[in-house]
């Protein structure tokens, strides 16, 4: 006869969630400071940048937009993980969702913030970046809010303090916990930071309607910010960026880099803080059928793009699909569809293969395909123009592999610093259940 | 006064507050605190909310407050537009769409706040329950003559423990 499984009791997940935020290993403290340290050599070449101007980057006459902007799509798409998936798993009332959105939204913070620099970084004269805020200059010329530069800038002010709240709401009452048995720093800041929570019905109430309510925002903000952020191509005349499906093919691409950015910070939690027990193989099977599913689909946007330039063969946007596929940037095209494609597909949707580890390996294959496909649509555009004799070929320099490597790094040492002060699972969230074997 | 009663099921707790509503006690005046939210059955204790309205009116507020300013500004300082509108609102309709976005954002944190007591202190003077994980205390706010009524039906519905906190 089958017995029920045991319950992992309310004492046991407080222990298991809250104890990462009370021991810092040596390990710990040593890969937050190599993160910290490939952070800060972005922060002296981005110095080094300031410091020469624009030259020092492989920009050039008629390739304006690089890496930087390349960064850009990428991390704006990469915050899609928290607010998309979380606000989605949390409408439709999923379970499985609970021990998976604290790390999703905050990757979609901390993504925002590192996205959110690129345009700064990508101005040059950084510093005069308060130029686009709405205030009239020194001739009374207010700036133009028909600029897609000026939608970007609504947007992801918009994104980003709805992702922060969306963030900050249900740690409420993980703090108000945490500010009772802590150390005496800690409980200043959670007690501060949690508002006198009490834990009343009202409370709850309140907390449940405005989870519920911001979701439904959210969403709406999520799927309206990369649709902005692709329309900064498509509303220009340029080959192969002037198409009505740039919008939800951005915002496919965006779900699609955002799983994997959550698979693959999972993975790290689950063997880091020893949460074998919340993130289950349950968890990732889930996460990848969605990944295997947004991948099918990013093949079918990418198919779609591609075929219709091919079949119209207008001779300008052909110059710009042959510098993909054949020429200069073929190889990587082809890197894309192999690694967005190919590899989740085998290692996604043969089941055998479908396990943790496999999961995680097609999320850091999608994440690197992602980055390069940002870069293909970015870059082959701008270096086959409409004028033939203008054409370029692009190749970024030290000061932009720099940058955008200590960005990665900053998203690692910010979510490592974050996990060590809240609990990365939410754990009023999580009621006693049965424990799994993996 | 106040009387603090511990319960380990559900169903007590709506039991108490259902026999304590009977009495005469407003729902003003009994608070459920747990770790974790509690979906009573519907009618036990409703707490009656205006947050969607507040969302729905900040996002029109500030959606309605973008589109003068954006209006206001172009006609301040005219650009030479060759013959196309000064002011289009498809243009600035994304723009628009953000800040209507923004100020249902806003107004639903902002009422978050103001409706859960974090930022008002109903009553800075009553007793807070510390509660075990996993249970659920009812506190209730008694005046002189129903004190005895109330403890009744808190005993009756199954109430472990009961304290009395505070001054009659």
């Amino acid at each position: 006869m089958a017995t029920a499984p045991d319950l992992l009791p309310y004492d046991r997940i407080r222990a298991d969630l809250f104890r990462p935020l009370s021991r810092v290993s040596r390990r710990y403290m040593l890969a937050t400071l190599i993160f910290f340290l490939v952070g800060a050599a972005g922060l002296v070449a981005w110095g080094f940048q300031l410091r020469r101007g624009m030259g020092v980057t492989g920009l050039q006459r008629p390739v304006f937009w690089g890496v930087y902007i390349v960064d850009f799509v990428f991390w704006i798409g990469i915050s899609h993980a928290g607010t998309l998936i979380s606000a989605i798993l949390r409408l439709t009332d999923a379970a499985w969702r609970k021990p998976v959105t604290r790390a999703a939204e905050a990757i979609t913070v901390f993504a925002l913030m590192i996205g959110g620099m690129f345009p700064i970084i990508h101005l040059g004269r950084a510093w005069l970046f308060y130029w686009l805020l709405p205030y009239p200059n020194s001739r009374l010329l207010w700036p133009n809010f028909r600029s897609p530069l000026l939608w970007d800038l609504t947007a992801i002010v918009t994104y980003v303090t709805g992702s922060v709240i969306y963030l900050y709401l249900p740690l409420i009452p993980d703090m108000a916990q945490l500010a009772e048995h802590n150390t005496p720093w800690r409980r200043r800041l959670y007690g501060a930071l949690s508002l006198g929570w009490t834990g009343s019905d009202r409370e709850w109430h309140a907390l449940e309607r405005a989870m519920k309510l911001m979701a439904c925002v959210i969403l709406a903000v999520a799927v309206s910010v990369h649709t902005v952020v692709a329309w900064d191509f498509a509303m220009a005349l340029a080959p192969m960026w002037h198409s009505t499906i740039f919008g939800p093919y951005f915002v496919a691409g965006a779900i699609f880099s955002g799983i994997a950015a959550l698979i693959v910070a999972m993975g790290i939690l689950r063997k880091v803080l020893h949460l074998e027990s919340y993130l289950t193989r349950r968890h990732f099977d889930r996460l990848a059928k969605l990944l295997l599913l947004m991948s099918l689909l990013w093949l079918y946007f990418t198919m779609a793009e591609n075929l219709t330039v091919w079949y119209g063969n207008e001779p300008k946007e052909m110059a710009v699909f042959g510098a993909r596929t054949r020429g200069a940037y073929a190889p990587w095209f082809w890197t894309t569809v192999f690694l967005n494609f190919v590899v989740p597909f085998v290692l996604l949707g043969i089941r055998r293969l479908r396990t943790i580890a496999g999961a995680t390996i097609a999320s850091a294959s999608v994440l690197t395909g992602m980055w390069i496909e940002r870069f293909i649509i970015v870059v082959p555009t701008l270096a086959n123009p409409r004028l033939p004799s203008a054409s370029s070929f692009y190749r970024p320099t030290w000061v932009e592999a720099a940058i955008t490597v200590a960005t990665f790094a900053a998203m690692a040492m910010l979510f490592m610093i974050f996990a060590k002060l809240f609990p990365m699972i939410a754990v009023w969230e999580f009621q006693p259940h049965p424990q799994e074997d993996d | 006064m106040y009387l603090i009663a511990e319960f380990r099921e559900k169903d007590t707790v709506a039991a108490a507050i259902r026999l304590l509503r009977a009495g005469g006690i407003a729902p003003a005046d009994l608070d459920v605190f747990s770790e974790e939210p509690i979906d009573l059955p519907r009618g036990v204790l409703e707490r009656p909310s205006r947050m969607s309205l507040v969302s729905v009116s900040g996002a029109i507020l500030f959606g309605a407050l973008a589109t003068a300013f954006i209006w206001w500004t172009q006609n301040d300082y005219r650009l030479v537009t060759g013959g196309m509108p000064v002011f289009s609102f498809w243009a600035t309709g994304v723009i628009t769409f953000e800040m209507t976005m923004l100020g249902a954002i806003v107004g639903t944190f902002g009422w978050f706040l103001w409706e859960s007591g974090l930022l008002r202190k109903r009553d800075r003077n009553a007793p807070v329950p510390t509660v075990d994980p996993g249970a659920m205390c009812l506190r209730v706010r008694c005046r002189g003559n129903d004190i005895a009524g109330a403890l009744d039906a808190l005993r009756r519905a199954g109430a472990g423990d009961v304290q009395r906190e505070g001054e009659v």
